[in-house]
């Protein structure tokens, strides 16, 4: 049988139709219904958002570097946080890699020509702007106080900032979600090649299967939350009010019956593409592929079932606390699972040290911290000291940024040639992965240490005592914002005078690394036929590894 | 211009299944007026007598099997593949745990060997 | 071309297939899958409302009862059936469509149409009344009625463009309903009262929840009722009533909106035997929000109709 992967020399470089130089004017952007043209609008748009949460977060991180309160006012510091919060997770993290990276690759990697309902997918993207720009909106006009997570009856009640609009712009964007989710999980289902059974299909496309079903089952859940929020702003009617009769822990219910999943949302992907590096940089199949897969799912079904660990404190009754912390224990197998099996593909792997592999270790090693720090977390016992403290803090930003952002930026470089068919600096690439790991531990371990002691989270001001763990932190945060903006140059650097990439710059057998660098408008030029398992590195992956090392080797020239 | 594209057969679409046809389809209706009927005059009844909260029950039970006979019937459900069966199914499971695991919360409040 | 080897092979010229299938079987697979998944989306969207509903019904059933008996059941009642049928004549659209035939799809479209007209006028109503009767659950949307313009209306249904009944038909006893800063009024008060009495001679009955029993009185235990706090527990069912009932029927306005395409489409003649999905996924969306409403009906209605038999 005939299969693809067959590099005809000389199909990089600009001559060949692909889908950047296919339309150049605005109008064949913005009414794209190519999957990778939206991709690549995410792209810009996430990082836009993640540039601005980023500066937040660098002022929080400038407040705290002295114990009084004297660079930012109090309500200053508050509404600080919030919007580095909402826009870091509602706006950032949640679309970062399943907007950008998912909807580039899922329908490569399985072989379709574009995702299953392309309208749809440019629709969301419009969603995901206009709730974007009403939270902007909000942003300028004053902002908004009251946390991220929005709880009851303060943000109903008692705050005087702009919840509703903000509250408005997190409904919208919400359904960008559950678009993108929808049509995830229909293009799964229906649009794989031929060959591409269900256990060949990458792991990047499990985890972003698994995502799917939080977006569409719990998203619209944290919708009429704020629904219910925002229309409570306005009426007084005190559905969350006691005072009159209302229940705040019903906002709770509701609001982590999506929040924890998205929790997963801000993981699973990650995971997904970390699987990917380890197996591809160590060029061994992954180890026990049915048990990653699975795991994935079942991320995604218990995921749901453990959102009471975040009101051990709040007045839920001590039979409901102790069923959601034997639960969360129950969760953290899925997670173990994968570690073990990352763990094992590496051992006798050719494991070579490219960026993107370095942020794949990068990843296992603090994901590990960051799932070790929530099991202590979701312990009841200890959840009363550690509750609302900075261990908390370091605790989820081990996993969202040491997970979610380090995996993203992996995937990023990983597939950065495939996307814009240009090769970035290896040596820049390699310095600033080294620099954003060593400054990331650098900000949130003393965290860690901080909230063990007793700092509270979400205040300006802090015991004198404290203040050299906070100087370190604020020190990491500083290395960790070189590292991260590092990428931007370099990248856009790639743009302009990078080498051209070739077709499979790392020599792998994945579906992606056998149509051009940029791929062409509709993905391949001959429907691909798939007769080997996607991590297939023997003799039988259909890959001419030769050819495809002398393109290399001619580019490279 | 529908004749235009009927006279190429497509090899690809089965002829169009009738489903239950007309006659079917009136007696799923009369089924669901029968259902609403019997819901507002059973909800006069006090069922109390029974065990407390009886009268919900019976109109929940009511209005199930009334979702059951559309979601089948009207919407198909009974000749679609197993995936649409599972998007129906699971929908529902998943609303059943957020009730489930709200009110193991609210049930249990003061009471039992933790409570007050 | 090599590229599109592939897809050349289909002689036929099929309308509607996109560029990204390979065939009309694959693409109906793809939409119909993809709106169950949309359906599903929208059953956690309402099944957040539900889960407030049941924590709050679980809470306050007695308030839940006093205020669903303020609903109109038979007018409700009528508007499951009208939605029955709208139901029907879409699922006959359906079956008319893959049928190619165009006159009976397009008479049944405008008959779905008119039907959901109808609920919307129904469901109108139904809130001018709630709005003359200062049962809006937020100040400032309700009737603003004067002192010095008092009447007992508020005993009666009030036809918009009616301002009073009769005195005669009045309850007696019934205070003058004066609402001048147009809030929430509630005046029933009898089958709570009547509960807590029961409640008062039975200590160990279950006639009111334990939450009840403190939510209503005066002072923790006493079981004398406060009429405030009573008020603000029934002012919560009404706001789910509103968010709920509201929510249903802002998806009735885009289905009516869906609807309107599609009368344009069949009117065109666009749809047969092998290409009529989107009057299948209308027809799904349609009896989505057809079953919604059977289970609101019997949830906001019908609570507590049992208690007229207390003859309060």
């Amino acid at each position: 049988m005939e299969t693809v992967g067959a590099i005809e020399a000389g199909s990089y470089g600009t001559a060949k139709l692909n889908y950047l130089n296919n339309g150049s004017t605005l109008r064949s952007w913005l009414l794209t219904k190519d999957h990778k043209r939206i991709a690549i609008m995410y792209l810009i748009s996430v990082s836009v958002f993640f540039l601005m949460g980023g500066l937040y977060a660098a002022t929080i991180r400038l407040e705290l570097l002295t114990p009084a309160s004297d660079l930012l006012e109090t309500g200053t510091y508050n509404k600080v946080f919030t919007q580095h919060g909402i826009l870091m997770v509602f706006f950032f993290l949640i679309p970062s890699i399943p907007a950008v990276l998912g909807n580039f690759l899922i329908p490569i990697m399985i072989g379709a020509k574009d995702l299953a309902l392309p309208r749809i997918n440019l629709l969301s993207l419009y969603i995901y702007w206009i709730g974007g720009a009403i939270t902007l909106w909000a942003l300028m006009q004053g902002g908004v106080d009251t946390g991220w997570t929005f709880y009851t009856p303060y943000s109903t009640t008692f705050s005087n900032t702009y919840v509703l609009a903000v509250g408005v712009g997190i409904f919208i964007n919400g359904f960008s979600s559950i678009l993108t989710g929808v049509n995830f999980l229909v293009t799964i289902h229906t649009m794989r090649a031929p060959g591409m059974t269900w256990f060949r299909m990458p792991l990047f496309v499990w985890a972003h299967y698994a995502v799917s079903l939080i977006f569409v089952l719990g998203t619209p859940v944290v919708a009429i939350t704020l629904l219910l929020v925002a229309i409570e702003r306005v009426a007084h009617v005190g559905i969350f009010d006691p005072a009159l009769g209302g229940d705040p822990i019903l906002f709770q219910h509701m609001f982590w019956f999506y929040s924890h999943p998205a929790v997963y949302i801000m993981v699973l992907p990650g995971m997904g593409i970390v699987s990917e590096l380890i197996a591809n940089f160590a060029r061994k199949r992954i180890f026990g592929y049915e048990f990653v897969a699975f795991s994935s799912i079942g991320l995604a079904v218990f995921g749901f079932l453990v959102w009471g660990h975040h009101m051990f404190v709040s007045g839920q009754s001590m039979y409901a606390s102790l069923v959601f912390s034997f639960l969360t224990m129950v969760v953290a197998i899925p997670s173990a699972i994968k570690m073990f099996n990352w763990t094992a593909t590496l051992y006798q792997g050719s494991i070579s040290f490219d960026t993107p592999m370095l942020y794949g270790l990068a990843f296992m090693g603090l994901f590990l911290i960051g799932g070790f720090t929530g099991l202590y977390l979701g312990a009841l016992g200890l959840n009363v000291h550690l509750t609302d403290t900075y261990f908390v803090i370091g605790h989820f930003h081990y996993v969202m940024v040491g997970g979610q952002v380090i995996a993203y930026l992996g995937g990023l470089h990983y597939w950065w040639p495939k996307m814009t068919g240009k090769m970035y600096s290896e040596f820049w690439g390699r310095v600033a992965a080294m620099l954003i790991f060593v400054g990331f531990n650098l900000t949130f371990f003393p965290q860690l240490i901080l909230g063990y002691l007793g700092m509270p989270r979400r205040y300006a001001a802090y015991p004198p005592e404290m203040q050299v763990l906070n100087i370190f932190s604020s020190a990491g945060a500083s290395v960790l914002g070189v590292g991260l903006t590092m990428p931007v140059f370099y990248f856009i650097h790639s743009l302009i005078k990078g080498k051209p990439a070739p077709d499979n710059p790392w020599l792998l057998p994945g579906l992606e690394w056998r149509t051009s660098s940029p791929p062409p408008t509709e993905n391949f030029d001959k429907p691909p036929v798939v007769t080997w398992e996607i991590y297939d590195f023997g003799d039988e992956n259909g890959l001419d590894l030769e050819a495809a090392r002398r393109e290399a080797a001619t580019v490279n020239a | 211009m529908a004749e235009s594209t009927t006279e190429h057969h497509n090899p690809h679409v089965e002829v169009p299944n009738e489903h239950i046809g007309i006659p079917g389809y009136l007696g799923v209706f009369a089924l669901l007026v029968v259902g609403t009927i019997l819901t507002y005059y059973v909800a006069l009844m006090d069922l109390d007598w029974i065990f407390a909260g009886a009268n919900t029950l019976v109109a929940l039970g009511i209005a199930f099997t009334k979702m059951t006979f559309v979601m089948l019937f009207f919407m198909h459900v009974r000749w679609s593949p197993k995936l649409v069966w599972m998007a129906a199914v699971g929908a529902f499971f998943w609303l059943a745990l957020m009730f489930a695991y709200t009110m193991q919360d609210y049930l249990t409040r003061g009471t039992g060997y933790f409570g007050h | 071309m090599s590229a599109h080897s592939h897809s050349d092979k289909f002689v036929y010229h099929e309308p509607g297939l996109q560029h990204q299938f390979d065939d009309m079987g694959q693409q109906e697979e793809s939409v119909s899958l993809g709106m169950w998944l949309f359906l599903a989306q929208e059953i956690m969207f309402f099944g957040g409302l539900f889960t407030a509903y049941l924590v709050m019904r679980s809470k306050y059933p007695l308030a839940f009862a006093s205020g669903s008996n303020h609903l109109d059941a038979f007018l409700g009642g009528a508007n499951t059936l009208v939605l029955i049928v709208s139901s029907l004549t879409m699922a006959l659209t359906v079956y008319y469509a893959q049928k190619g035939n165009r006159n009976m799809q397009v008479g049944l479209i405008v008959l779905t149409m008119l039907f959901g007209l109808a609920f919307l006028g129904i469901k109108a109503y139904e809130y001018t009344d709630k709005y003359n009767h200062g049962l809006v659950p937020m100040a400032g949307l309700n009737r603003r009625v004067k002192a010095d313009s008092a009447t007992t209306e508020h005993v009666g249904l009030v036809l918009p463009g009616e301002t009073a009944v009769s005195a005669s038909e009045a309850k007696p006893g019934a205070e003058p309903y004066v609402n001048p800063h147009g809030e929430f009024q509630w005046h029933e008060y009898e089958l709570v009262q009547h509960m807590m009495e029961k409640q008062r001679a039975e200590p160990n009955g279950h006639y009111l929840t334990t939450t009840e029993r403190l939510a209503y009185s005066t002072s923790p235990g006493s079981l004398v009722l406060d009429q405030n706090k009573f008020r603000d527990k029934v002012r919560i069912f009404f706001y789910i009533y509103f968010v709920m009932t509201g929510l249903h029927a802002l998806h009735m306005i885009i289905g009516l909106g869906i609807m309107t395409w599609l009368l344009w489409m069949a009117y065109k003649s666009t749809f047969n035997a092998e290409y009529f999905s989107p009057v299948e996924m209308s027809g799904l969306y349609w009896h989505f929000v057809d079953i919604v409403w059977i289970f609101l009906f019997p949830l906001l209605y019908l609570l507590g109709r049992h208690y007229v038999h207390l003859g309060l």
